[in-house]
């Protein structure tokens, strides 16, 4: 009986899809907090280290969900990264995060480069940060 | 890290002991090097040669060093990937704990707008190297042709004088070699092979790194250097070790 409720209470947590974080070879997710309207991700392709922020752009800004899904990002993370095309010159052209950021709509994506660039470092940080809220 | 405080908290043979008269003369240079006061004063900026040239053709003609080797870096671009860092591991062979090059990170939360900046510092092949004064075997010395700074490791004694001295923190002690190792703008693994570019330089996705012959005036080197639109910079100009690496962006 014991075993079945086990059983029965991580097939529902894991039906649930609430993710707190993980931490793969694609990169780091993890949610900041439950009102944070979805997860903060750090890409590690092609480059190690870039951060895109559910909080400040849902939670912060109020950005709907349709503003980008699912035309420009679908919901699965990380799913873009493994796009050949998911590189500088793409968002320049308009697609990805260059269909807001644009120069008009946001700032342009070839500007403030470490605003989204964490780095290697930011990604260790993160990922502490993300280890952290694993063991909770 | 924060960068200034970084760099506050190394030490140097001139810091401290320098009179406040000459310690004022020095940040006035700086003043001027970082281009607060370009107009006229920019030949300051190459660390190399007398003042009071007057154009650049004159002074690319004083460069000590034929090919006068030095790195300009566009420090706006740089994204911390690292690549540059492994890109030397692998091609000097630099061991998990030592480094040639590496990322600074500077994070200013009360900074408007961006929060973070980046900044890749190596081995500055000053012209007037503090390491080289302090080491007592002659193992590191400038080399008269190219103006790198080099290691003669079989000279080492590993006293680490030269790790102290060095303004930039370029150094560090290579337990395989025992002896110190430090970046030597890839001569032994590329220079020296005939290849033209530094393996950092060539790996950096962002053209933060650009390398080549400062005394070469159609080098992009030269061209950045020597133009008077955005301001050009060095590390630590006080310490009057007449680095040849420059720092800009754009």
């Amino acid at each position: 009986m014991k075993r079945i409720i086990i059983l029965a209470s991580t097939l529902i947590l894991g039906l649930s899809g609430f993710v707190l974080s993980e931490i793969t070879e694609e990169g780091v997710k993890y949610q900041e907090s439950e009102e944070a309207g979805g997860l903060e991700i750090i890409y590690t392709k092609p480059v190690k280290g870039v951060l895109f922020s559910h909080k400040l752009h849902v939670k912060e800004l109020g950005l709907p969900c349709e503003s980008c899904h699912t035309a420009i990002f679908e919901m699965e993370a990380f799913k873009s990264q493994r796009n050949p095309d998911f590189i500088m010159d793409s968002l320049y052209k308009g697609k990805y995060c260059g269909a807001c950021h644009n120069g008009q709509t946001a700032f342009a994506s070839n500007t403030k480069c470490a605003t989204c660039h964490v780095g290697v470092k930011g990604l260790e940080r993160l990922k502490k940060k993300a280890q952290v809220l694993e063991k909770k | 890290m924060n960068w200034k405080e970084f760099f506050k908290n190394l030490k140097t043979e001139e810091q401290g002991c320098v009179p406040d008269e000459t310690r004022r003369e020095f940040l006035k240079i700086g003043l001027i090097i970082t281009g607060v006061a370009a107009g006229g004063s920019l030949l300051n900026v190459v660390s190399v040669v007398a003042e009071g040239l007057a154009t650049s053709e004159e002074l690319s003609k004083e460069y000590p060093y034929k090919p006068h080797y030095s790195m300009v870096f566009r420090v706006d671009r740089c994204i911390d990937c690292e690549r540059c860092v492994e890109a030397c591991r692998q091609t000097n062979n630099v061991p998990e704990y030592g480094w040639r090059t590496k990322i600074l990170e500077r994070v200013d939360t009360k900074a408007v707008d961006q929060q973070r900046q980046f900044m890749p510092i190596l081995c500055n092949h000053c012209n007037n190297p503090p390491c080289v004064r302090a080491c007592p075997t002659q193992a590191t010395y400038k080399d008269k042709q190219t103006g790198i700074v080099k290691m003669a490791s079989y000279k080492c004694i590993g006293c680490k004088s030269c790790m102290s001295a060095c303004p930039y923190d370029a150094r560090y002690f290579n337990e395989e070699k025992r002896a110190i190792d430090k970046c030597d703008f890839c001569w032994e693994s590329r220079l020296s092979k005939g290849m033209k570019n530094t393996a950092c330089a060539e790996a950096c996705p962002a053209g933060v790194r650009i390398f080549g012959d400062l005394s070469d005036p159609n080098s992009e080197v030269y061209k950045i250097v020597h133009q008077m639109g955005k301001a050009v910079w060095v590390l630590k100009p006080e310490t009057g070790a007449k680095p040849n690496v420059f720092y800009t962006i754009g």
